[in-house]
């Protein structure tokens, strides 16, 4: 039972493990803080997974796992000092997608990202992932209105950041 | 085009640039152990209940504790230990209980809130054991006082020689630096240690806090 289980979870994580690496790509900025984090995800993933119940879309319930371990539960361990930096947009990209203007947009738009605080980024991430109010208020644990009030404040913020 | 429109476009585009890991990889992974700060907390609580069960039997067993039974003391500290003892077991069940409902699935806020709700619990129970440790001594002083022979012989010998007073507020203050010593070392460890692992945990509550006002 305990193996079918594991094949199940594995199966499933190793389909879905962009969103992890999104958040990861998101509250971390070296390769081995991205390694570390990626793995305590996993590991509550994991945890949580025997009360997993199908009623939920696993990617959603991976969001809200991923997520409260990156502003919660995680505690940064010590490997992941001394250890090259990068910065957003490290993950390679292709060349021919970007014009100049815009790949320089979107590095310093995805810089200006890492500069948000933990619950900041939460908000972000959930609006990029293109999830709804309702669905960012309840990851959350705040009201519709001021997950909406405070996502405007966010663009503001980008907007100033990017023309200053 | 708004900032973040362009950002989303890059963001949901390329699939490619995340290491792709197997799933042996992962597999091995989840055969690994967590450090989140919950298990901290579950670990230094556990820690700071051993620890004062022990020192409490501990001082149950020293020489001067067992002098105690000649002073009739039972009708005093049998009830006091009692006590102890029962708070011992209601922080215990709460502890558990707070501990079980801790669940990553929760939204962030509740799971913030209940992380905070089991360190709150064994801070009660530190708070408690602190006043627990100055009330035990100062029944326990007040027995030496009136009852303990070396003791009042030490009295006896110091008011021959004229020095009753300084005797007194010599052992006051001594007994009163030590207590304080030992709570200030104790207050000093948890700061830190709590302060350290709670730290991120607390900043992201309130920022959370101050969206909801």
């Amino acid at each position: 039972m305990n193996k079918e289980l594991e094949h199940s979870f594995v199966e499933l994580l190793e389909k879905h493990q962009n969103i992890i690496h999104k958040v990861c790509r998101l509250y971390t900025n070296n390769y081995d803080a991205h390694n570390d984090l990626f793995q305590e995800i996993t590991i509550q993933l994991w945890k949580a997974y025997p009360k997993f119940r199908g009623d939920a879309k696993f990617s959603t319930w991976m969001y809200r796992v991923g997520l409260n371990t990156a502003i919660t539960l995680y505690r940064k361990s010590k490997r992941s000092i001394n250890t090259q930096q990068f910065d957003g947009v490290e993950f390679k990209m292709k060349a021919e997608d970007y014009d100049d203007t815009e790949e320089q947009q979107l590095k310093t738009l995805y810089n200006a990202l890492h500069q948000l605080n933990d619950i900041d980024k939460a908000l972000v991430f959930l609006y990029l992932e293109d999830k709804d109010y309702t669905e960012i208020s309840e990851t959350m644990g705040i009201s519709e209105v001021n997950a909406r009030v405070k996502m405007n404040r966010i663009k503001t913020k980008l907007k100033t950041i990017l023309n200053p | 085009m708004d900032e973040l429109e362009l950002l989303k476009k890059d963001w949901n585009k390329e699939d490619n640039k995340y290491p792709k890991l197997t799933y042996n990889e992962i597999y091995k992974m989840i055969l690994k152990r967590s450090s989140s700060i919950v298990k901290w907390i579950f670990i230094i609580s556990l820690l700071e209940f051993i620890f004062w069960t022990f020192i409490s039997l501990l001082l149950k067993d020293t020489e001067s504790m067992k002098r105690f039974d000649q002073f009739n003391s039972d009708a005093v500290f049998i009830p006091l230990m009692a006590i102890g003892y029962v708070i011992l077991a209601y922080f215990f069940y709460c502890f558990f209980k707070n501990y079980k409902t801790i669940s990553a699935t929760d939204n962030a806020k509740v799971l913030m809130e209940n992380i905070l709700k089991t360190r709150k619990t064994v801070k009660q129970y530190v708070a408690f054991n602190l006043i627990y440790l100055v009330i035990s001594t100062i029944i326990i002083l007040i027995f030496e006082f009136n009852k303990d022979s070396i003791f009042i012989e030490q009295v006896n010998q110091a008011t021959a020689n004229g020095q009753a007073l300084k005797f007194y507020v010599l052992f006051i203050i001594t007994v009163l630096i030590l207590l304080v010593v030992a709570i200030g070392v104790l207050l000093l460890f948890y700061w830190a240690v709590y302060g350290l692992l709670l730290k991120r945990l607390n900043r992201n509550y309130k920022e959370l806090q101050k969206l909801d006002e």
